[in-house]
């Protein structure tokens, strides 16, 4: 066996345990849990395009979830627009949004620019709480709105039961990951880890560090903003403490430096193992103990970082190399 | 005119002024030494030519154009490459792919295959290592890596700040060597230096720094008979 056909195998052998899943899992709740872990893992995937690729810390991604969340369900509510089509306008008012909040802050070096874009992310939130009506638009301030499930279909992007959502989030997790992979093997890619690990360096080679950050941003803004639609469709009620909250902001950055930052296969596992920490925190302790899964994440971040400061995905990395190579010994492994 | 003109030029860190009205010139197919203590302002002056830093008053001309307003990516474009100092690689990229990053401007591009075969003629070493991460390498091949990367982008002028530092004398020759035969295939080169011996000899001419003010120039071989150089930065 050659290391691509292993690569492969364990690609499908992957592929098929995902998309079999639903037939095992008859519970709601566990496919909820399901859905959301791949949401959190596509949420944390767009994100590492910047947060990762190129080595700054943005702390306001909910932002852009809001953006998809909110476009797509004013269209649809409003204008009897379908979703899909909403989700498509929501990526690109995210694009704007992202570069404008980008053209700023990328000048600013290290925690500067994480609070920088905490504060852009809280100041949407404020705004979008204290509005009830934008012009024609109704935003319906804290109280947020509700879609009614009237109309299933895929046109609508609206289902009763939860196996079409989990099909839906398998296939755009499945997208974004082979996109990633596409960029971190692209020359963006290069310029944008060059320009995060040195920016002096590759800006005196004359690589336009700003440039190629600002075009991360755009990419990561439209992607995470389509997870917002998806959220929508899929609670079918939103509202700003859900969609633009700071939790959530953090809880990608928590998933994605748990995980591994800038790494393909990091918010996979970030994903994995943080989301049923939160899921649990809030079944079992959701009452007493709110938010106990952010000191889970606190700690457990505090341990990785000591102890594994690229993330979960170093050791399992490790694990899946070591694996292939006593399964394909007999052709020397390619660097 | 000449290839690289620096006339008058003040520069601010903020409200400290590193750089008091200096001037000097290259001239095309020279290697000029930039020689100083710690301190006097030498990167400043690197940085601000590649436009990392503008300065606050006076002017720099490349090839006639003034560049000093101009940001670093135009610069580079016309062919001005700093090798910064402490080398400063990409350390969790492979040796190949920190050369290909080298390579940004639309120029160099077209003539990257070309250039990476010239660099690894010139750092055989390289070739070797090409699929190696750069953390990996020793200081020597850190600093041909970083030399390289400068290479690929094609500069017509290349500015190496302190390619010695940190290495064993052996290797330390082996770079100079190699800045010499850089130059001598046609390329302008800038060389900041703390070895000043070295550095003069291998040199047309150079410029004496002194609490960023320029105190001396001259031909190197002048220099490096001057008694204030001898005393002060050769420790004769």
């Amino acid at each position: 066996m050659t290391r691509q056909q292993f690569q492969a195998l364990s690609l499908g052998l992957v592929a098929a345990v995902v998309l079999a899943l639903p037939l095992f899992v008859r519970s709601a709740t566990y496919l909820h849990i399901l859905i959301l872990l791949y949401l959190y893992a596509y949420l944390t995937t767009s994100w590492n395009l910047v947060g990762g690729f190129a080595g700054v810390l943005p702390l306001g991604h909910a932002t852009f979830v809001g953006i998809g969340a909110y476009t797509s369900t004013i269209l649809s509510l409003q204008y009897g627009v379908t979703p899909w089509i909403g989700m498509l306008a929501g990526g690109l008012l995210s694009v704007f949004v992202g570069v404008l909040i980008g053209l700023p802050t990328f000048k600013m070096r290290g925690a500067y620019f994480a609070l920088a874009t905490i504060a852009f992310a809280e100041g949407i939130r404020v705004m979008v709480e204290n509005i009830d009506q934008l012009g024609p638009l109704k935003i319906n301030g804290p109280r947020g709105l509700q879609i009614p499930p009237l109309n299933f279909g895929l046109a609508n992007f609206m289902f009763p039961g939860k196996e079409p959502y989990y099909y839906i989030i398998v296939t755009m997790l499945a997208a974004v990951l082979a996109f990633t992979y596409f960029i971190s093997r692209s020359k963006l890619g290069y310029y944008l880890s060059a320009g995060g690990e040195e920016p002096e360096a590759a800006m005196a080679l004359g690589v336009n560090v700003a440039r190629c950050k600002l075009i991360a941003m755009a990419m990561s803004s439209f992607l995470t903003a389509l997870a917002g639609t998806f959220w929508a469709q899929f609670t079918l009620y939103i509202h700003p403490k859900s969609v633009i909250s700071l939790d959530l902001s953090f809880e990608i950055a928590f998933i994605a430096l748990i995980g591994g930052r800038g790494s393909i296969g990091g918010p996979i596992l970030g994903a994995i193992v943080l989301r049923p920490v939160s899921d649990i925190c809030r079944i079992y302790f959701g009452d007493k103990l709110p938010g106990l899964h952010l000191i889970i994440f606190g700690v457990v971040l505090i341990l990785v970082m000591i102890f594994l400061p690229r993330g979960l995905q170093e050791p399992f990395s490790g694990l899946y190399n070591k694996v292939a190579d006593r399964l394909t010994s007999t052709v020397p492994r390619q660097e | 005119m000449s290839f690289l003109e620096v006339n008058n030029i003040d520069v601010y860190y903020g409200d400290v002024q590193v750089i008091f009205d200096l001037t000097l010139h290259v001239d095309e197919g020279e290697v000029v030494s930039i020689i100083g203590g710690n301190g006097a302002g030498k990167s400043t002056l690197l940085r601000t030519i590649s436009g990392l830093i503008s300065p606050e008053r006076g002017q720099i001309l490349f090839e006639g154009v003034p560049i000093h307003r101009s940001p670093p990516e135009v610069i580079v474009g016309r062919g001005i490459v700093q090798v910064p100092e402490g080398r400063r690689l990409f350390t969790l990229m492979s040796v190949r792919d920190n050369l290909i990053v080298g390579a940004y401007n639309q120029r160099a591009d077209r003539e990257k295959e070309r250039t990476l075969e010239e660099v690894s003629s010139l750092f055989p070493r390289l070739r070797e290592r090409e699929s190696q991460l750069a953390m990996t390498l020793s200081g020597g091949e850190q600093q041909m890596v970083a030399i390289g990367r400068g290479l690929m982008a094609r500069p017509k002028l290349l500015m190496l700040d302190e390619p010695s530092l940190g290495l064993a004398p052996l290797l330390m020759k082996n770079i100079f060597q190699t800045v010499r035969k850089i130059a001598d295939q046609g390329t302008t080169v800038v060389l900041v230096e703390q070895d000043v011996k070295n550095s003069l000899s291998l040199s047309d001419r150079a410029y004496i720094l002194e609490h960023g003010r320029t105190v001396m120039e001259g031909p190197a071989e002048e220099l490096l008979e001057n008694p204030h150089v001898k005393v002060a930065y050769l420790g004769l």
